[in-house]
C-alpha cells in the first residue's frame, strides 16, 4: 500500500500546495484517540473533494473528514488514518432561497455563521437546529453525528429539517440525495441514510435545510426545584399538555457552574423552559407555566428575556465544553430513552454516580428523552477508571431497558479502549454492515469509528 | 416449485381458508387507485409476524415475488403485482392497535390498521396522529409507511416519515428485526428512515411505532375565494412570508370548484378561479389576531370573499370542498390521472401557468387541487381510457408536467410514490451515479428482488433510465 505522503503532489495539484498539510507536529495536534494522520487536505469545492477521494480510493488510503473538530472524540478508535479531509474551506451558500424557506449550504460552514447571516436577513430567519458546541460545530459535523439540541422538542431533529444531502462516496462518485422541497418521495430516502452516519458511507459536502422566520417572541423560564421528583412531575405535566414549549430541560445545580454570570438560581435542580411563537402564546405560556411550576413545588419562576435568555441557551448547550476546560478527562455520555422516563433516568444516573463516589453534572432534554451525563474524574482518572467503566455499563443497561441506548461521546483514550462507545448493538446490524460494504467496499471511510467498529 | 406445491406450503403456514386463488379474487387484487394493472398468483391472509416471516422465507427460497397490500388506495401502482407473485393482505387479520402509550406519546400498530380508525381511537385520549392523507378513511398505516404519505397538515407537521419512529420488519429472507424504537435518535444508521417510503421493496413492516401528539387547544379554519389562481398563490406566499405557520394551506382551481359544487352543492361560486383553505392551530391566545391578519392578506390579494368557521360544523363544511375535490373532479369524466409533482412554493404561479399551457397543447382537461403551502401540485388530468388517442396525449402531458416541476427545482412525486408510474421519470431527477446509489440500498435489503419487484427503482439499469411515464 502506498504511503499517503506519496500523493502530496497529486493533492497539491488539486487544492494547491498551501492546502496540503504534512507537518507531523500540526497533524499530531489533530490526533484522534492518539492516531495521527499522514496528511490533511483542505478542498475548496465538492469537485475537489471528489478528486481527492478518488485518488485516495485508488491507493486504498483511508479518509477521515474533519470540520470544526468538535466531535473528533466521538466514535471508536480509528483503525487507520491516512488522510484528514478538512471541510472548513467549503463554506459557501449555494441556494440561498429565503422566500421558499430553504437554504443549501456547504458542509464546512458553522451553524453559528449561518444563524448570524439568517438573523440579519430581512425580518430575521433561523435554522431550526441548535446543537452543542455552538460556536464551532459545522453543518457536516452536525449532520454526520445527528447532533440535536434542546429545541428538537418543537422543531424536530435533523432528520426532520434536512431536505437533502450531496455526498462524495468512497470512490469519488458524487451522489445527490433529496432536494429542496419538503414533500419528496422520489425513490429511497437516501438523505436520511447519511444523517448520523459519521462519514462511514460518504463525505457530506452539501446540505439543504428547512429554515424558519424568527418567531414574534421568545423568552425562557427557569424553575429551580430542590426535589427531583417534583421537577419530574412538572415536566411530565407540560409534556402531556397542549402547551408547546420549544425546549424543556432539567439539569443539576452544578451543570452550568462555569457560567455563574448567567445562571444565578438556587436549588438542587434547575428546570429550564424555552417558549417561542406568537407573542400572546408566549406570554400565556410564561404565565401559566410559572404558576403550574410553583404549584408543583418550584422554589421560584425566573423569567429570562432578551440577551439574558439568549446567552443562557448557548451556555447551556455548551456546558460539557466548559467542564472539559477544567476537567480535560471529562467523560460525556448521551443516553436516549422513552420520554416518560426522564426523571427516572436522571435520578438513577445521579444515584449510581454518587454511590460510586464520582463527580458529575447532568442535563436532560426531558421532552425528547435525552440525557447528557458528564462524569468529572479530575486528575486521578486511573484509580477511578474501573468504577467509571462499571457505571457506563450500568447506565447503558438502564437506557437499553427503557427502549434506548447510550453513546460515549467523549472519553480519554485509556478508558475508551475498554468500552463500546456506541452502546448496545441492536438487531438489524447485518443491514448496517451490508450498507457499509456496498457504499464503502474497501473500508476506507472513517474506518473503525462507527457503530460496531465498521 | 410448482404453483400447486407453493399453495400447499402456504396453506401449511396460514391455513387453506386464508388463501384465495379464484379468478375473480385475483382480478380483485390486480389494481390500485392508479391505472396500473397486474394479476397476482395468489392472495394470502397472514395473522402474525411469524406467518409473514415464514411466507417470506418460502417466497425467497422459490424466487416468487411477494407484495404487501393494504386497501389498495395507492396512486402509483404500489401494491399492484406487475410481476405476479403472492399478495399478502394486511387488513383482514393484522389490523390491531397493539399499544396506546400515552405517557411516552407513542402508539404501536399492525400494518392493516386504517388511518382514520387510529385517529378516532386516539381522539378518545385527546391525542392526534398528525399525518392526514386524503385517503385516511380507507388507507392503512402499512400503506402510509410504504408510501411515506403526505396530506394537508404536512405544511406544519411534516409527512409520515416524521411520525414513524420504529418498526418490526420482516426482511426478504424471513428474518425478523426491529429498527428505530419508541425513543428518538438511536445511534446507528437510520434504517427506519430508509424503509419508510420504500414502497414495500425493502422489507415488510409487521409492527409500526408512531409518534402522537396532544391535541391543540385552538383551531381556526378559513376559506377564501379568488378570481385568479395567481391571487390565491400570492396570498399563500404572503402568509408564509409573514412568519405564520398555518397547519394547512390548500387550493382548488375553477374546474375542481365546479366539480365539488356539482356534487356537493355547498354554495361555492362556480365562476371562481381559486379557493384557498387555511387552518391555524395552537394555543387560543393570539389565534384571533392571526386569523384577522390572514383575512387582511386575502383581501389585499383581491379575495372576493373570506369566511371564518365559527364552530366545528362550519369547519367541517369548509373542509368538504377540499376533501371531496378528488372524488368530485374524477366524476366529470370516466377516468382521471392524478399528477403529484412538488415545486418550491414561489414557483407555484409559474408552474400552474405552464400546466395550463400543457393542457391546451395536448387538448386535455386539467383540474388542479394542491397543497399550496408545500408546493405539492395535484393536476388531475381528465380523460376516457377507451379513447386511445386521448390516453396518449394524457401520457405526454403528464410527463411534461413532471419535467416542469423538476426544471423549477422540484421533484416528480411529493406523496404518491414512484411505483410503476414514474420509474421512467427518475432520470429527470437523478444522475446515473445517484441511481446506482439507490440500487445499492435495494441490493442490501433484497438482493434477489423478491419484495415488490418492478417498483420504485428497477434493478435493470436501462429501464429506470428511460424517459417516460407509464400510467396503464
Amino acid at each position: 500500500m502506498p504511503d499517503a505522503t506519496s500523493l502530496i503532489p497529486v493533492f497539491a495539484d488539486i487544492v494547491g500546495a498551501d492546502h496540503v498539510i504534512a507537518d507531523p507536529d500540526r497533524l499530531k495536534a489533530l490526533a484522534i484517540d492518539g492516531v495521527v494522520a499522514k496528511l490533511m487536505v483542505s478542498p475548496k469545492t465538492m469537485e475537489e473533494t471528489a478528486k481527492i477521494m478518488a485518488a485516495a480510493y485508488k491507493d486504498d488510503l483511508s479518509v477521515i473528514p474533519i470540520g470544526g473538530g468538535t466531535k473528533m472524540a466521538l466514535g471508536g478508535i480509528p483503525s487507520r488514518a491516512d488522510i484528514l479531509i478538512s471541510t472548513k474551506r467549503m463554506d459557501s451558500y449555494l441556494d440561498y432561497d429565503i422566500d421558499n424557506l430553504t437554504i443549501q449550504v456547504e458542509s464546512g460552514l458553522t451553524i453559528a455563521a449561518i444563524q448570524a447571516k439568517l438573523e440579519a436577513e430581512g425580518k430575521g430567519y433561523f435554522l431550526p437546529v441548535d446543537p452543542p458546541h455552538s460556536r464551532n460545530a459545522t453543518v457536516g459535523g452536525v449532520v454526520a453525528t445527528n447532533d440535536n439540541g434542546p429545541k428538537r422538542l418543537l422543531y424536530g431533529g435533523l432528520r426532520d429539517n434536512v431536505l437533502g444531502n450531496t455526498v462524495v462516496l468512497a470512490n469519488g462518485d458524487i451522489v445527490r440525495a433529496g432536494g429542496k422541497v419538503v414533500k419528496n418521495v422520489a425513490s429511497y430516502d437516501l438523505t436520511k441514510l447519511f444523517i448520523g452516519s459519521l462519514g462511514s458511507l460518504g463525505l457530506i459536502c452539501r446540505t439543504t435545510f428547512k429554515i424558519g422566520l424568527k418567531p414574534e417572541a421568545e423568552a425562557s423560564l427557569l424553575l429551580p426545584f430542590n426535589d427531583l421528583s417534583k421537577a419530574g412531575s412538572f415536566l411530565q405535566r407540560i409534556i402531556s399538555s397542549f402547551y408547546y414549549p420549544a425546549a424543556l430541560e432539567v439539569m443539576t445545580a452544578n451543570t452550568m457552574a462555569h457560567r455563574k454570570d448567567i445562571l444565578k438560581t438556587e436549588g438542587n435542580y434547575i428546570v429550564a423552559v424555552f417558549c417561542e411563537g406568537i407573542s400572546e402564546a408566549v406570554d400565556r405560556q410564561m404565565k401559566d407555566l410559572s404558576e403550574i411550576g410553583k404549584n408543583e413545588g418550584a422554589l421560584a419562576a425566573v423569567p429570562l428575556r432578551g440577551a439574558q435568555h439568549r446567552d443562557f441557551w448557548i451556555a447551556y448547550r455548551d456546558f460539557a465544553d466548559d467542564w472539559s476546560k477544567t476537567d480535560p478527562n471529562l467523560i460525556l455520555l448521551k443516553s436516549n430513552f422513552v420520554i416518560s422516563k426522564h426523571a427516572e433516568m436522571f435520578a438513577a444516573s445521579e444515584k449510581a454516580l454518587s454511590d460510586a463516589g464520582l463527580r458529575y453534572a447532568l442535563a436532560a432534554h426531558a421532552g425528547t428523552g435525552t440525557l447528557y451525563t458528564a462524569i468529572l474524574p479530575g486528575a486521578d482518572l486511573e484509580s477511578r477508571k474501573e468504577s467509571i467503566i462499571g457505571e457506563i455499563r450500568r447506565l447503558t443497561d438502564m437506557a437499553v431497558g427503557n427502549d434506548g441506548n447510550l453513546v460515549v461521546e467523549r472519553a480519554p483514550f485509556s478508558l475508551k479502549k475498554q468500552v463500546d462507545v456506541w452502546g448496545r448493538i441492536k438487531s438489524g446490524f447485518s443491514l448496517v454492515r451490508g450498507l457499509k460494504e456496498r457504499f464503502d467496499p474497501t473500508g476506507v471511510l472513517n474506518p473503525g469509528r462507527y457503530v460496531g467498529g465498521i | 416449485m410448482e404453483k400447486k406445491q407453493l399453495l400447499q406450503k402456504l396453506a401449511e403456514i396460514v391455513g387453506k381458508d386464508d388463501i384465495r386463488t379464484s379468478e375473480m379474487q385475483l382480478q380483485e387484487y390486480s389494481y390500485d387507485a392508479s391505472l396500473i394493472k397486474g394479476k397476482p398468483d395468489c392472495i394470502v391472509i397472514p395473522e402474525s409476524t411469524l406467518e409473514v416471516s415464514r411466507i417470506a422465507r418460502l417466497a425467497h427460497e422459490n424466487h416468487v415475488p411477494l407484495i404487501v397490500r393494504g386497501t389498495g388506495s395507492s396512486l402509483s401502482g404500489g401494491p399492484v403485482p406487475v410481476r405476479g407473485g403472492i399478495v399478502l393482505l394486511t387488513t383482514p387479520k393484522m389490523n390491531r392497535i397493539l399499544e396506546i402509550d400515552i405517557p411516552n406519546q407513542r402508539v404501536v400498530v399492525e400494518p392493516g390498521v386504517i388511518t382514520l380508525q387510529l385517529k378516532n381511537e386516539l381522539a378518545k385520549y385527546g391525542y392526534l396522529y398528525q399525518p392526514d392523507p386524503a385517503s385516511e378513511k380507507t388507507s392503512t398505516m402499512g400503506g402510509n409507511l410504504a408510501e411515506n404519505s403526505g396530506g394537508p397538515l404536512c405544511f406544519k407537521y411534516g409527512v409520515t416519515t416524521n411520525h414513524i419512529l420504529g418498526a418490526e420488519l420482516v426482511l426478504a429472507d424471513g428474518e425478523v428485526i426491529n429498527v428505530g424504537g419508541k425513543s428518538l435518535d438511536n445511534p446507528g444508521l437510520d434504517l427506519i428512515g430508509l424503509v419508510t417510503g420504500s414502497e414495500g421493496t425493502l422489507a415488510i413492516a409487521t409492527k409500526i411505532i408512531l409518534r402522537i401528539m396532544p391535541k391543540n387547544e385552538g383551531v381556526k379554519t378559513l376559506l377564501a375565494i379568488f378570481d385568479t389562481v395567481n391571487d390565491g398563490a400570492n396570498t399563500v406566499s404572503e402568509i408564509v412570508k409573514s412568519g405564520m405557520v398555518p397547519s394547512t394551506l390548500e387550493m382548488l382551481d375553477n374546474l375542481a370548484i365546479k366539480a365539488v359544487e356539482t356534487f356537493y352543492k355547498i354554495g361555492l361560486p362556480t365562476d371562481a378561479a381559486g379557493l384557498l383553505l387555511i387552518e391555524l392551530d395552537g394555543l387560543n391566545d393570539g389565534l384571533d389576531r392571526l386569523a384577522g391578519q390572514i383575512i387582511e392578506i386575502c383581501k389585499k390579494n383581491n379575495a372576493r370573499e373570506v369566511s371564518l368557521a365559527k364552530n366545528n360544523a362550519e369547519r367541517d363544511q369548509l373542509w368538504t370542498a377540499r376533501k371531496g375535490a378528488f372524488g368530485a373532479t374524477g366524476r366529470l369524466r370516466p377516468n382521471y390521472l392524478v399528477n403529484d409533482g412538488t415545486v418550491p412554493r414561489t414557483k407555484l404561479p409559474e408552474t400552474l401557468r405552464r400546466v395550463g399551457e400543457i393542457g391546451k397543447k395536448y387538448n386535455v382537461e386539467i383540474a388542479n387541487v394542491f397543497h399550496a403551502g408545500d408546493g405539492n401540485l395535484h393536476p388531475l388530468i381528465l380523460f376516457d381510457e377507451r379513447d386511445k388517442d386521448e390516453l396518449a396525449r394524457v401520457h405526454k402531458a403528464a410527463f411534461e408536467i413532471l419535467q416542469v416541476c423538476v426544471e423549477v427545482g422540484g421533484t416528480i412525486t411529493g406523496e404518491h410514490g414512484v411505483g410503476v408510474e414514474k420509474l421512467g421519470a427518475l432520470s429527470l431527477l437523478f444522475s446515473p451515479a445517484d441511481l446506482n446509489a439507490l440500487r445499492k440500498i435495494k441490493r442490501v435489503f433484497d438482493p434477489d428482488d423478491i419484495l415488490n419487484p418492478g417498483k420504485l427503482i428497477l434493478m435493470e439499469s436501462e429501464s429506470s433510465e428511460r424517459k417516460e411515464v407509464v400510467y396503464a
